[in-house]
């Protein structure tokens, strides 16, 4: 899965809740954090990208539902996997 | 609109037509509707009761806000300082409800402005703690460069609006307690200000989303409260006392916006 894929199917699914501006440019910010660029994009660092997401999520909407949110977001992303 | 819709849009409806009351009773104080059945003590008893109930509501869904997120959640006392600023609000606006009730009397200064400068001190930590909040959960609130930019165009500005209005009063003849109070609303306005101004910034990337629509209302509501604390030392230096129902008419919309947002954020931690 690419960086882009990646990113394009968390923002669909946190854009809701928090905007597509903001989900767009806190996934972009945390991306660059964690030292994921272009390119192919690791479980590891999905994981990772994931966890950072949840923790801003938490703040707009409680840790219950932020931590639903991320889960529809992992199933998003493995469904895309899933489709390859 | 649908049943549902037509639930959720009624309290705003109510809203604006109390609000738009308090406007045309400044605008046309002799109409048939204010000499009549509206009038002057009933519209100070009304204007009373709509500022308790919408402080009452907005300090309990605050508060729950904070009580719905978990201990250690950045947000969660920043909800909790809301909602004592709201207190405090709440109870100033309380010590004064038996006097217009009663003698149709709305005297300044009072024991009220102890509990609406208490407020202050809450309500600009709410948003600090808001702002800190964002930044450490990486939410991006722009640059340094950016947010001090947008710091200077807030500071010129409310220096700009501010100081022709607060000089006249600060130079008055009145009583120096009034006079100092009547300036210290709108200088705590003003520092109120900045960080809403910053706050902005996060609302305007929150747009289109249930968070946003929070920050919307809260956002809202915080500049009509700047907006009637101006008007209202506008007002005095102009000796335009009869124009205060559109103070009236800017606190309820503070008021009434700003528990909207707590009561939509309230709902968005319970869905």
């Amino acid at each position: 899965m690419t960086t882009t894929e990646a990113v394009e199917t968390m923002v669909d699914v946190m854009a809701p809740y928090i905007g597509d501006m903001m989900a767009r440019s806190a996934t972009e910010a945390h991306c660059k954090k964690l030292g994921i660029a272009g390119g192919a994009v690791g479980p590891e660092q999905l994981e990772a990208l994931l966890g950072k997401l949840g923790g801003g999520l938490n703040i707009f909407l409680g840790r219950d539902k932020a931590a639903s949110v991320i889960a529809e977001a992992r199933a998003a992303l493995a469904a895309l996997e899933g489709s390859r | 609109m649908s049943g549902n819709g037509g639930r959720k849009a009624w309290p705003w409806v109510l809203l604006g037509l109390a609000a738009g009351l308090y406007a045309g009773w400044a605008a046309f104080p002799s109409s048939g509707l204010y000499a009549g059945a509206l009038t002057p003590h009933r519209m100070l008893v009304l204007a009373a009761a709509l500022k308790l109930v919408y402080l009452l509501a907005g300090t309990a869904w605050a508060f729950r806000c904070r009580d719905r997120l978990e201990i250690g959640n950045p947000a969660r006392p920043a909800w909790f300082l809301l909602s004592l600023g709201l207190l405090a609000t709440f109870v100033g606006q309380l010590s004064l409800a038996p006097l217009q009730v009663v003698r149709n009397e709305t005297p300044f200064p009072s024991v009220a402005d102890i509990y609406y400068l208490l407020s202050y001190p809450f309500l600009i930590a709410a948003l600090l703690v808001f702002l800190n909040a964002y930044r450490e959960a990486g939410f991006p609130l722009g640059s340094v460069a950016e947010r001090a930019a947008i710091l200077s165009g807030v500071g010129v500005l409310a220096a700009v609006v501010a100081v022709p209005i607060l000089q006249p009063v600060a130079a008055g003849g009145g009583p120096l307690l009034e006079r100092i109070l009547t300036v210290a609303y709108p200088v705590l306005d003003l520092v109120l200000l900045l960080p809403l101004a910053l706050l902005l910034r996060v609302a305007l990337h929150l747009r289109g989303s249930h968070a946003g629509e929070v920050w919307v209302l809260l956002l809202s509501g915080f500049v009509f409260l700047c907006a009637g604390d101006i008007c209202f030392a506008w007002f005095q230096s102009l000796g335009a006392q009869h124009l205060d129902p559109f103070v009236h008419a800017t606190f309820i919309l503070a008021y009434g916006l700003v528990a909207g947002g707590a009561y939509r954020q309230l709902q968005l931690l319970e869905s």
